[in-house]
């Protein structure tokens, strides 16, 4: 009996969860021989990576700190790629998050338990004001949202960085490119991790079942899948487009807020670290799952931690770049082929599509 | 007046990066795949350039490194996206990132320090003594006239005014047609996509070897992603995108210009205009010119991958 090599049209969910797996075990061991490759051990620093990470509480307050940003970074991404958007410029929306919340610390008197919470509307407005412009573009003009979310990104960079080393500077003097400390901050929840990440945790659940259940989670979903099919079952596919786009900054604005509002405590230049970038490593590996994003941010967290750790190593944070690279190149290899399957061929009838 | 020079003398210089490397997702696009790496792949050519002229000072063997990686790097984005069939945005994300840190990570030791050899202007006689056009046009290095003029004229008429560059243009349009003539699709878009990789690092070894001297991490700057949307304004024709990149040349220098003199306007603010105007250029030609737009349309598999068995 002779087998021979069918392409489905998806592959099934348990063979697509194993390809993930595969795709990031790979990925290490890519990098661990590199590591060997270059005259280093990776056993040793892996396990110095998993032992300064797990093995205090310092090490876990830490992982929380960078767990929520990933965390809102990667469900905005996410809910962007439900409705088939790529938002590549959830780095941009955090800066800007970051920044309208700064603006509302620093110039807003009023006490905390009304601040924080403006703080967070504002970071929301922020971000999601900064995917506008490319949320209409690609509705009603049919621009690539791949492009100009991503061009969006250098733009709200440089005003973090012009308002930090100019208007608002820290007029103390002390700080070179930061503003002031901003008055109030999101209160503590466990040691220096603040509310951001429970809320942040909270938000993925929410999300999660709004996509499964709910009429409108149900329309973008299918909205996504097949705009066509969508539109002529008399879906409003462009309001949702829009609405989830605006959502999808919102929720990147937000991250950005807790960011300087609870983790950071002022604003300064390049506050956004690459989270928006590794959210989307963090939503793709997760199939834009909500649910799946909380593993995923965790796994990508850790992956973090690890390049901080390794900095005394002589590597630079740019190595975690490359990793999440490898990890994205060999998910998108790993989902291709996993949509292969071998089928035992009969000899006498040939199967529709095969030659 | 002497303002004026110098802007289209910068224009020129600050443009090539973006020209070489939008000239390059030229080839790959017209075969029909977009290539998102072109970020990764500009800084790995930037960091090997200047990596090569610290080893050994002559900066064609630097170029002509960056061009090799780029080619390298390139043929792996190829395997993946071409001979797999992977997803091309996924792809190309991921080549940006391993590119962009790669080249941090093997760069660290050179970053910041100025390139120990660089291209030189060369001076053509009478030409490059007159008055403006010569501080203008003619102060340049060999690599800016290669990537204006030789390479852009060079590759249209490839594309469009010989049999090979139909095959081409076939294979990007309508791949089940070209194979069923006999073309290679696999073939045609491997190369051609590996080869646009090649330039693509080439425009960051004239970046670190003609426009800044030096390599240090940010100094691609969204480039790469520049480079991408001009080529869809342009049309997807390579005189066009070079033209596409002097206009942007033009607007970076504007920027370098106003802080030379002191314009009321802070460096950062200025330095948002390339990224806007881009935005600008991705929007504005949709709305106002559409009857160019079936002219200046993408190939039409543009992203999607080729199964034979499913024409």
């Amino acid at each position: 009996m002779s087998y021979r090599l069918q392409r489905m049209p998806v592959a099934a969910p348990s063979v697509l969860f194993s390809a993930r797996v595969l795709s990031v075990i790979l990925a290490l061991l890519t990098a661990a021989a590199v590591l060997a490759l270059s005259g280093k051990d990776p056993i040793a620093l892996g396990g110095k990576v998993l032992s300064s990470t797990f093995g205090s509480r310092f090490g876990l307050e830490d992982l929380g700190l960078l767990f929520s940003p990933l965390l809102y970074c990667g469900l905005a991404v996410a809910v962007g790629l439900r409705i088939g958007a790529w938002n590549i410029g959830a780095e941009g929306q955090f800066n800007l998050g970051a920044f309208a919340a700064t603006g509302v610390a620093l110039f807003v008197p009023g006490p905390a338990w009304l601040l924080v919470p403006l703080m967070a509307l504002a970071g929301m407005a922020g971000g999601a004001l900064w995917i506008l412009i490319p949320t209409l573009a690609k509705a009603y003009a049919d621009v690539s949202e791949l492009i100009t979310t991503l061009l969006m990104n250098f733009v709200a960079l440089l005003l973090v960085y012009w308002v930090a080393t100019g208007p608002w500077l820290d007029p103390s003097g002390m700080a070179l490119a930061t503003t002031a400390r901003l008055s109030v901050s999101v209160p503590y929840v466990w040691g220096i991790v603040h509310w951001g990440l429970p809320l942040a945790l909270m938000l993925a659940v929410g999300l999660a079942v709004m996509f499964a259940y709910t009429r409108w989670g149900y329309e973008v979903r299918i909205g996504g899948a097949n705009p066509g099919a969508a539109a002529y079952a008399g879906m409003p596919v462009q309001r949702h487009l829009i609405l989830v786009m605006l959502m999808s900054g919102a929720i990147a604005g937000l991250g950005g807020m807790m960011e300087v509002a609870g983790t950071v405590g002022r604003l300064q230049g390049g506050i956004s670290n690459n989270y928006g970038y590794l959210g989307i490593m963090v939503a793709v590996l997760a199939r834009a799952a909500p649910l799946g994003v909380i593993a995923t941010a965790f796994f990508m967290a850790v992956i973090l931690n690890g390049g901080i750790v390794l900095q005394s190593q002589g590597l630079t944070t740019h190595t975690v770049l490359a990793i999440t690279g490898l990890i994205l190149f060999y998910a998108a290899i790993v989902d291709e082929v996993a949509r292969y399957k071998l089928i035992p061929t009969t000899g006498e009838v040939t199967p529709k599509g095969a030659r | 007046m002497d303002i004026l020079a110098g802007l289209i003398q910068t224009a020129f210089l600050a443009g090539g990066v973006l020209a070489l490397a939008a000239l390059g997702e030229v080839l790959a696009e017209r075969v029909g795949v977009v290539n998102l790496g072109v970020e990764g792949l500009i800084a790995l050519g930037a960091m090997s350039a200047v990596a090569t002229v610290v080893i050994t000072p002559h900066p064609w063997l630097g170029f002509l490194v960056a061009m090799g990686v780029g080619l390298i790097a390139g043929m792996i984005f190829a395997v993946a996206t071409v001979i797999i069939r992977a997803n091309q945005v996924l792809c190309g994300l991921a080549l940006t990132y391993m590119g962009m840190g790669l080249a941090a990570t093997l760069g660290k030791p050179i970053s910041g320090s100025p390139a120990p050899a660089t291209f030189q202007d060369i001076h053509i006689p009478i030409l490059s003594d007159l008055p403006f056009f010569g501080r203008a046009f003619f102060s340049h290095s060999l690599l800016v006239y290669l990537i204006f003029l030789v390479l852009p004229v060079a590759l249209h008429v490839l594309i469009f005014h010989t049999r090979h560059g139909l095959n081409m243009r076939a294979v990007g349009e309508n791949p089940a047609a070209a194979d069923a003539a006999g073309i290679s699709v696999m073939k045609m878009r491997f190369w051609y996509v590996s080869l646009g990789s090649a330039l693509a690092a080439g425009a960051g070894g004239y970046l670190t070897l003609v426009f800044v001297p030096s390599w240090s991490e940010g100094v691609v700057a969204g480039r790469g992603w520049i480079a991408v949307a001009l080529v869809i304004f342009a049309g997807f024709r390579p005189i066009n995108a070079v033209l596409a990149g002097l206009l942007f040349g033009f607007v970076t220098a504007l920027g370098f210009v106003g802080q030379a003199h002191n314009w009321p306007i802070a460096a950062s603010i200025l330095s948002m205009l390339p990224y806007l105007g881009t935005m600008a250029l991705m929007i504005v030609p949709v709305l106002a010119w559409q009857r160019m737009r079936r002219l200046m349309a993408a190939p039409d598999s543009l992203t999607v991958p080729y199964f034979r068995d499913q024409r």
